[in-house]
Parts: C-alpha cells; structure tokens; sequence
C-alpha cells in the first residue's frame, strides 16, 4: 500500500493505492489520525484502492469520529465498484459523506 | 500458512481466481475473497492475538454445489458471543467482519475438535435456469 498526502486549500487530501488489509490499515490509521491534526477538512482518495477488508473500514469509522470530535470534517471520494461493494456488504456507505469526484469533495464544505 | 498478514494477499490471490472457475461472476469472486480473507484476519487477531508464529490449515475445494472453505487453528476458540454481536449499520468500529462472512456465505459453522477450531463455509452457485 502506498500513501501519499497533497493539499487543496483548507483541505488535507490523502491518497492511497493498493490494498488495505489487516497487515496494512495500521499505517493507514497512523497517517490519517496525524494528518487529521493538521488541517480543518480530510479528504480520502480511494480511487486506487484494490482491495479493502473491514480493518479498512474499522480504521475508517475510528477517523470519522476522531473528525467530529474535533469538530473536522472528513469527506471520501473515488469509490471504485470494488470499494463500494465492501461499503454496503458493511452497511455504512449512510455514515460517510461520499464523493464521486475530488472537485465535489472540496466543494462539500 | 502462517498467522502473518503477509500472506493475507497471497490467499487472495489464490481464491477470486478458484471462484471464477466454479462458475461465479467477478463481484462474487470478490465478495467470496473478502469472507474468506475476513476468516482468516480474525483467526489471525482472536485465536493468535496477532501472533505471526501460528498455523493456519486452509482447504478450499469444489463441492458438488459450490464452494466448501475449511480452516484449522490452534489458538484460542473464538468467543461465540462475540459473533456477529456487533448492530449491523451502527458506526462503531469492529466486528465487522464476522456480518460479511455472515451475509457472503451461505452456511458458516465455528466448532471446537481436539485437533483445533475449526472454521466451516460453504457457498452455492446458483446456476442460470
């Protein structure tokens, strides 16, 4: 898995490539709750994500509510076919806010 | 295998393609690889308690319907009150896992033997009339 960080703005935008699994969401969940530190809106890129399993998810549920704790915001985009399935075989595509595109997730604030 | 996340990828790997070839689309395929590799990653936590020194037996065959997935462990026996105990569409992190095994298979069975736990999934293709 690859990680790499760019900014927009206000806007932190992490992006990721590869697969998130068990052995990888831990450096996932380190690099987001850091960057989430940083900036007043997170947007996640998840349009090169192979594969995500529900550590994935669980790492993601943990920064949704990092983010609303801190009163932050945190937006995802790019869902592949692939992505969307784990979402809703997990029930929570309804708990994030979900983008198709970055310009849209920018423009969500 | 190993109780290594390592070789999480390699199962997956392993397992899409054996789908395909019994006859499953690729969305399928891939819900068929995520159950499987969500099995092994809660053997991997719960029964080894992210121990990468333990052995996972894992049998993947044919069966005359579908797919039957076998996996053998000596760690801990999984806490029964544990599965699926998580609210489905609640933000809540973990337990997830054990909801998509659930919804993927048709028939999940966890079971304590003197040689282990073993961890039983099967899988019906349903064929286009």
């Amino acid at each position: 898995m690859k990680i790499s960080i760019r900014e927009a703005g206000q806007t932190k935008i992490v992006e990721i490539e590869g697969d998130v699994d068990l052995g990888t969401s831990p450096d996932l969940r380190r690099t987001l709750f850091e960057t989430l530190l940083h900036a007043p809106k997170l947007a996640l890129n998840l349009a090169a994500i192979r594969y995500i399993d529900s550590s994935g998810i669980a790492t993601l549920l943990e920064v949704l509510k990092d983010s609303q704790r801190r009163n932050k915001e945190f937006v995802l985009f790019g869902l592949s076919p692939a992505v969307q399935q784990v979402f809703h075989l997990t029930h929570v595509v309804r708990i994030f806010q979900v983008f198709q595109t970055e310009e849209e997730a920018l423009g969500s604030a | 295998m190993p109780s290594d996340p390592r070789y999480l990828p390699v199962v997956r790997g392993a397992i899409g393609p054996l789908a395909a070839a019994i006859g499953w689309d690729e969305s399928d395929c891939r819900a068929i690889t995520l159950a499987l590799d969500e099995a092994l990653a809660n053997i991997m936590r719960h029964a080894y308690h992210n121990r990468s020194d333990g052995i996972i037996e894992l049998e993947c065959r044919e069966s005359a319907d579908g797919l039957e997935v076998t996996l053998l462990d000596q760690g801990d026996a999984p806490d029964r009150t544990k599965i699926c105990a998580r609210a489905i569409a609640c933000d809540q992190p973990g337990g997830l896992g054990t909801h998509i095994i659930k919804d993927v298979m048709d028939t999940v069975s966890y079971q304590a033997t003197p040689v282990g736990n073993r961890f039983v999934a099967t899988k019906r293709l349903r064929k286009a009339i």
